[in-house]
């Protein structure tokens, strides 16, 4: 079926989410909590399009909107402006030390509202993102604790975690620069925890943190890598020419 | 054969009505071997006016008690159950001050008109029998030699729309579910009752909660399925227990269970508690806690009727919405039409509360007025005060003025408004309630409610809150105004859930209706109603003062000062503005005044 994106004909599936249709066709909507790996959280709201569809126009989200029927889909009309500059005005104040956030803000010119209180020395705009990387991609020692105004994402009891590897995915998802990682020469330090850094054996890049080095060993019933990627492949091609001499083309 | 009813419903219970039928009970058995009349004493629901509660009533005599204690048992079995006689000071007075002995003779009950609470106070919530006396599982028994089709047609024809809140037609809802063939199917009831105040579903479930079970297992046969939940709020322990009685009571006789009455078809129930959060009953919420998991919701673009619980149809209804189903199956879709409005069928359950002389679980045709409501039924206001406005629908409600009171009460007359119907609560508020507080109450009360997952709802609640605060205390500024209504705005536009969306509704009714409120507490620092303790000081006029103490003894800092038949004073240094003078003076001698910030 067809829809049309900013007057722009757009060719797509039944179902699919506005935002996978105009991401395809190279048209851009801003997002904070959408990742390709953890689709469809709909929490930050920045994704908002406005939607006409038989005669009425809504506002919708577009990142988890299925598409079910032709519609016109406008990404930057007034009203999608006007909420989505007070969207990121909120946000501007909530995570006023996030550089990240504030080219955001200016990108899409959002308003300064003074009368807003800052949440000082925040960064964090409660996207979710790193508590859905680390419950499916590593451990979940994270998690979302308290509700309303008050929710914010901590390890239990703000302590640092037990269940923590320090494989640092939290961090690597945030849109916010928000979680704090430190790393050093062999430690790298992140919610509060120290971890010591595996090096790869031959080239001496870091290949990640021993606990999660045996966290992994541990689901694919392995052992423990030594090496980096890179080395790995270069390992694997020495064997190879081992066995079967010098191949030429 | 007599019967004797006691109030057992929350209020009464408060007020010592578990005494009062022990008493009953004890004196009955007692007497039983040479009593004249056979009289039984049955426990029951509420009755409604809790206000004047433990309310007792006589049947068949028809005679209303209130204020019952376990000293006046001996007296009613002697005069009224022995020898048919009033016991007049028990009775109610109306404000003429004429005795009034039947139920529906008070005021109160004069305007109601009973269908959901049909039972709710007449029947004993612990026995079947009594349910199936007053025509219980009578519509379930008919709706098994109905198809599914003739149910459907039937809840449309009725035009019953969900009392939950949204005023979804019930019958579409249901028609939508039977539609998908995907099983297993699912009915769940919503008993989580979350708004402040109100206690319209808790009353049902606690009352007659047979009825509710039959609204399900006939939304079970329309809609083909075979198992069910009922969701009920924690702090609902009765209700819960009334409930799982009810459910053993009717899978022993064979009513519910593997063999819904030699039928062959199935329906299980089982209770859910409820996970102590307000959102929890928002419907994506709600099944996502019954799930197992965080009780968050979704975004409702995929319907739960496709996809609710564990992604199976589903259909989510409020307890009294089901409570009013065998009603309709028994009368007829038509009947059941002919009472309410165009677009609002039926009639409301509200609980009214707040200023209002008669407070209590009332239910009336949809297109009531207001008025009728506040001033027919609940009596005006107490204390002979001017009314001053009345917040419908909670949290997610708004407040009207006095101006509007003429309106008709249904889905779509209060929502074009700004106010919502709710679930029913009804707050009704005198010259002494700040808008402005009112607002910032619920905006508080939603910063702790609210699921925090989405930025709007979450940080507009956050600023919402701290402007209110500021306004309250002082420090607002006239550009407050526009701003809470332009983030008023997105919040109902880009919220993911119902809390966000309707959580701006008290803040822009109150800024719409109530506007020279804000105003005043901005521009001139003065809190009109006197109720915002930072602009507030209080004082007597001594020409209205007539020395009579009472100011003084209310005064828990010993601020008013003042000898008896002497003009009173309060000490401005000690005042911590609670404002029991006010409340405790006769003479309207306590007057505010906005305070000197500076
Ligand atoms: C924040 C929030 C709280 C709600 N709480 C309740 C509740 O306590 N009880 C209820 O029946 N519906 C509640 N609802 C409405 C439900 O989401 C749903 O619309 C309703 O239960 C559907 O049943 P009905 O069609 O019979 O009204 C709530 C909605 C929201 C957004
Ligand atoms: S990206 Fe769509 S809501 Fe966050």
């Amino acid at each position: 079926m067809k829809i049309t994106i900013n007057q722009i004909p757009c060719e797509c599936e039944r179902g699919e989410s506005i935002l996978q249709i105009a991401r395809r066709n190279g048209i851009e909507i801003p997002t904070l909590c959408w990742h390709d790996g953890f689709p469809g959280q709909g929490a930050c709201r920045l994704c908002i399009v406005e939607v006409i569809e038989g005669g009425r126009a809504k506002i919708v989200v577009s990142c988890v909107y299925p598409v079910e029927r032709e519609c016109e889909v406008l990404t930057e009309s007034e009203k999608v402006r006007r909420q989505r500059g007070m969207i990121l005005a909120l946000l501007r104040k909530k995570a006023p030390d996030s550089p990240e956030i504030q080219a955001l803000c200016e990108r899409y010119h959002a308003p300064e509202i003074e009368r807003f209180l800052p949440e000082t020395g925040s960064r964090c705009v409660m996207c979710g993102l790193c508590v859905k990387a680390c419950g499916e991609l590593s451990v979940g020692a994270i998690a979302t604790v308290n509700r309303g105004v008050e929710k914010e994402i901590a390890t239990p009891y703000h302590e640092p975690s037990s269940a923590c590897v320090g494989c640092g995915s939290c961090a690597y998802v945030c849109p916010a620069g928000a979680i704090p990682v430190q790393e050093m020469e062999d430690v790298r330090i992140i919610w509060g925890k120290t971890f010591s850094l595996v090096h790869c054996q031959d080239c001496g890049r870091v290949i990640g943190t021993a606990e999660e080095l045996a966290a992994a060993a541990k689901k694919s019933g392995q052992e423990p890598d030594t090496l980096c990627a890179d080395c790995r492949k270069k390992m694997i091609a020495l064997s190879f020419r081992h066995t079967y001499g010098e191949i030429h083309r | 054969m007599k019967t004797i009813r006691i109030c057992c419903g929350t209020g009464c219970l408060a007020n010592g009505s578990l005494l009062v039928a022990e008493e009953f009970e004890k004196k009955i058995s007692q007497a039983s071997v040479d009593a004249a009349v056979e009289c039984v004493a049955k426990r029951t629901g509420c009755h409604g006016l809790c206000e004047d509660g433990p309310i007792v009533t006589i049947m068949p005599d028809n005679i209303c008690y209130y204020h019952v204690r376990p000293k006046d048992v001996d007296e009613i079995l002697e005069k009224t159950i022995a020898n048919d006689t009033p016991v007049e000071r028990l009775l109610y007075q109306n404000e003429q001050g004429v005795k009034i002995m039947s139920q529906r003779e008070n005021p109160f009950y004069a305007h109601q008109t009973k269908i959901a609470l049909r039972n709710v106070g007449t029947i004993s919530p612990d026995s079947l029998e009594d349910y199936l006396a007053a025509d219980g599982y009578k519509a379930l028994k008919k709706a098994l030699t109905m198809s599914p089709e003739e149910i459907l047609t039937e809840m449309e024809r009725s035009g019953l729309r969900g009392r939950g809140g949204a005023g979804f037609p019930t019958g579409r809802k249901w028609r939508t579910a039977a539609g998908y063939d995907v099983f297993p199917k699912y009915v769940v009831c919503n008993g989580d009752e979350g708004d402040p105040g109100a206690f319209m579903d808790g009353s049902i479930l606690e009352g007659d909660p047979h009825s509710v079970l039959e609204g399900m297992a006939i939304c079970a046969l329309a809609i083909g399925a075979e198992e069910g939940f009922l969701y009920i709020r924690d702090e609902y322990v009765h209700a819960r227990r009334s409930i799982k009685e009810a459910i053993r009571q009717a899978e022993a006789a064979g009513i519910l269970g593997d063999n819904i009455m030699g039928s062959g078809k199935k329906l299980h129930l089982s209770i859910v508690r409820g996970g102590g959060a307000f959102v929890c009953g928002e419907s994506t919420a709600l099944m996502a806690s019954i799930e197992g998991r965080v009780g968050e919701p979704r975004a409702k673009y995929i319907r739960s009727v496709q996809k609710g619980l564990w992604d199976h149809p589903t259909v989510l209804n409020n307890v009294e919405t089901l409570a009013n189903v065998p009603y309709i199956i028994l009368h007829g879709g038509a009947s059941y039409a002919a009472v309410g409005t165009g677009g609002s069928k039926g009639t409301k359950v509200f609980a009214m509360v707040g200023k209002v002389k008669r407070t209590g679980l009332v239910e009336v045709p949809m297109g009531a007025t207001l008025r009728e409501l506040i001033f027919d039924i609940g009596g005006g206001i107490r204390n002979g005060r001017p009314f001053k406005a009345v917040q419908t629908g909670g949290p997610s409600g708004g407040c009207i003025p006095e101006s509007m009171l003429d309106l008709p009460v249904d889905f779509d007359t209060l929502k074009k408004y700004g106010a919502m119907m709710g679930s029913g609560g009804m707050i009704v508020m005198d010259d002494r309630s700040c808008m402005v507080e009112v607002a910032r109450y619920y905006v508080q009360f939603l910063c702790g409610e609210s699921c925090g997952k989405c930025t709007p709802c979450r940080e507009g609640l956050k600023q919402m809150l701290a402007i209110l605060t500021d306004i309250c205390e002082g420090r607002g500024r006239i550009e407050d105004l526009d701003l809470l209504e332009a983030l008023g705005e997105t919040m109902q536009e880009a919220s993911l859930c119902a809390l966000g969306k309707s959580a701006p509704n008290p803040v822009l009714t109150t800024l719409k209706y109530f506007r020279g409120e804000y105003e005043a507490h901005i521009l001139e620092h003065r809190c009109p109603a006197g109720v915002c303790t930072k602009l507030t000081s209080f004082a007597i006029d001594p020409d209205k003062c007539r020395g009579c103490t009472a100011c003084a003894r209310a005064c828990p800092v010993n601020a008013v000062a003042g000898t008896a038949r002497h003009p009173h004073a309060i000490d401005a240094a000690l005042c911590i503005r609670c404002g029991s003078c006010r409340e405790a003076c006769r003479f309207d001698a306590v007057y505010t005044e906005g305070r000197d910030l500076s």
